[in-house]
């Protein structure tokens, strides 16, 4: 069961998005504006390429890169940084003075605000999606692509959090949300099909968790039906959630023993 | 018992290998506080007061020592001691500034598990008891730092905590936000018994708030008295300073000693404290004088 304090810190920063109009429409202009860009380049390659690439059609390009923009641009660009703020100023000990854990608080504080910017992101990638491309290549797959999202924007809320604890050592997460970044372009399947990556990278790709949070909502949207992806995702949540409650409670401890 | 500490004592160890070295923020600190008095901790910055207030909030875990808060051990049950103690930090805003304090008292009241219809109850007192019913609608980040301070003191209020912490409250208010500030303070005490402990700098928010204070330097408790024997004893004195519109002599009255003197100024040291038990008829050189003193590097006769 979902404590209901979970719920009403979701709810409340949903709310308080989606009450900000100026902030969703600055998020939704910057993600039409990379979907037609990338959507663009990749039918153009697809084009040269005598139609596909990787197994990936020009329509079934322009749904991925919709889906796969969607789940990132979603999120707070800046999380990382936020985070790694908040422990290196000291500030995270007013959150560490409340009876529930910092870490299961600040997922549902960034799920609350990441949801409706996922929800504006994806109605107008469908219009852009099939305006640009043309209609989905197997509408049925759309279904699935809907909780894939979700589960990956939590997936990368949690991770995010496990890779900002870093600060509880290092005081500076900055140069880990440079990494962590270009991790989710590259082998997260923002930017490509990890099917189009060279073999080993592929292999790597699809050992790491980074692929949950772009490439599985991207491949169902692309008219691939494969539920798998989901038990996937889901199983990655429960691993990042065990990994990032484990850096977060030895950033704690060192916290206690060494100081804020 | 509201708060028992013996022997509390916290080192920081910095540096690497060699260049390795540890700093005692906190040593050997002993006190205890009932429930329902108004303690002030105070010390110069460095003391150790904010280290202390985190050891006994459960932040900080101590290198040696005991303390209880509320009977319990809060670095081993800091979440369990929270949902008792609330916590200000005069510097560290625990609204959410895009939020108006309703929404932070909503997700604040669920945090700490009151129920809709109680945190309702609760938000209505608070409103009532704070005189600050008008400004929880309005986003935090739009208060001004003397309103955000009474949202800041209902947000930690919410659950009604046994004991609050609070760390330099009043710091950046203007004097009236100051002295109203104070007022609820003494208020929620009166009204709630509340345990208050309380670090500043401001000596009026010590006068006005605390009955007790316990001061710390360099890691020690060095004074632990009744705000009225502190008075009486350490701050027997004022300076003032008068501004002249055209040259004067000095001014020569019982209990007043000009220490500098100019065509356009005057400083003043005025003694404050009544000359008890001397006769009116006494010259005034027969009274006795206290000098201003830096109280905090006296110490304690306990």
């Amino acid at each position: 069961m979902i404590a209901t304090w979970f719920l009403v810190t979701l709810r409340t920063e949903a709310r308080r998005v989606t009450a900000e109009r100026g902030g969703l429409v600055v998020a939704v202009v910057f993600y039409v504006v990379v979907v037609a860009v990338l959507a663009g380049l990749w039918r153009v390659a697809a084009a040269t390429n005598g139609g596909t690439i990787a197994g990936y059609s020009a329509v079934a390009l322009t749904w991925y890169i919709a889906t796969s923009e969607a789940a990132v641009v979603a999120l707070n660009i800046r999380m990382i940084d936020d985070i790694g703020r908040a422990i290196g100023s000291g500030a995270v000990a007013v959150e560490l003075l409340r009876p529930v854990p910092v870490l299961a608080l600040r997922v549902a504080a960034e799920l609350g605000r990441s949801l409706p910017r996922l929800a504006a992101c994806v109605g107008t990638g469908v219009v852009v999606a099939t305006v640009s491309g043309g209609a989905p290549p197997r509408p049925a797959t759309l279904a699935l692509a809907g909780p894939s999202l979700v589960l990956a924007v939590a997936c990368n809320i949690v991770a995010q959090h496990a890779f900002a604890a870093i600060a509880f050592w290092i005081r500076d997460a900055g140069s880990a949300w440079f990494l962590y970044q270009k991790l989710v372009f590259i082998i997260g399947g923002m930017l490509i099909p990890l099917e189009a990556l060279p073999g080993w990278l592929h292999a790597l790709a699809n050992a790491l968790p980074f692929r949950a949070m772009a490439y599985a909502p991207a491949r169902l949207a692309s008219g691939h039906f494969e539920p798998r992806l989901l038990v996937e995702q889901a199983a990655w949540l429960g691993v990042l959630l065990v990994a990032a409650g484990a850096v977060f409670r030895a950033g704690e401890r060192r916290l206690q023993v060494v100081g804020g | 018992m509201g708060i028992e500490v013996r022997g509390l004592t916290k080192v920081f160890e910095g540096g690497r290998r060699r260049a390795r070295r540890s700093v005692e923020a906190v040593r050997d600190i002993s006190f205890t506080v009932e429930p329902g008095e108004r303690v002030a901790y105070i010390g110069p910055n460095g003391a150790g007061k904010s280290t202390s207030i985190k050891i006994l909030t459960g932040i900080l875990h101590p290198t040696r020592g005991e303390a209880r808060v509320l009977g319990v051990v809060p670095w081993e049950e800091r979440r369990r001691l929270a949902g008792r103690i609330g916590t200000l930090f005069g510097q560290r805003s625990q609204l959410w500034l895009e939020l108006t304090p309703r929404q932070s008292f909503r997700m604040l009241a669920a945090i700490y598990g009151l129920d809709r219809a109680r945190e309702r109850t609760r938000v209505g007192e608070l409103a009532e008891l704070l005189d600050a019913g008008d400004l929880f609608d309005t986003p935090v980040r739009s208060l001004s730092l003397g309103q955000r301070m009474r949202c800041e003191l209902a947000a930690c209020m919410v659950h009604e905590p046994e004991v609050l912490f609070l760390d330099e409250p009043t710091i950046g208010l203007d004097l009236l936000a100051k002295q109203r500030f104070r007022e609820l303070l003494v208020r929620l005490n009166a009204e709630r018994r509340t345990t208050i402990f309380l670090t500043s700098h401001d000596v009026a928010d010590i006068e006005h708030v605390a009955r007790r204070v316990i001061v710390i330097n360099h890691g020690s408790v060095i004074y632990d008295d009744e705000v009225q024997a502190m008075r009486r004893s350490l701050l027997a004195t004022k300076v003032v300073e008068v501004g002249l519109g055209h040259p004067a002599e000095p001014i020569a009255m019982c209990g007043v000693a000009v220490v500098e003197h100019s065509a356009t100024a005057m400083k003043l040291v005025v003694d404050t404290a009544p000359p008890r038990s001397v006769p009116s008829s006494t010259p005034c050189s027969k009274v006795r004088r206290r000098s201003t003193s830096r109280w905090w590097t006296r110490r304690s006769s306990r």
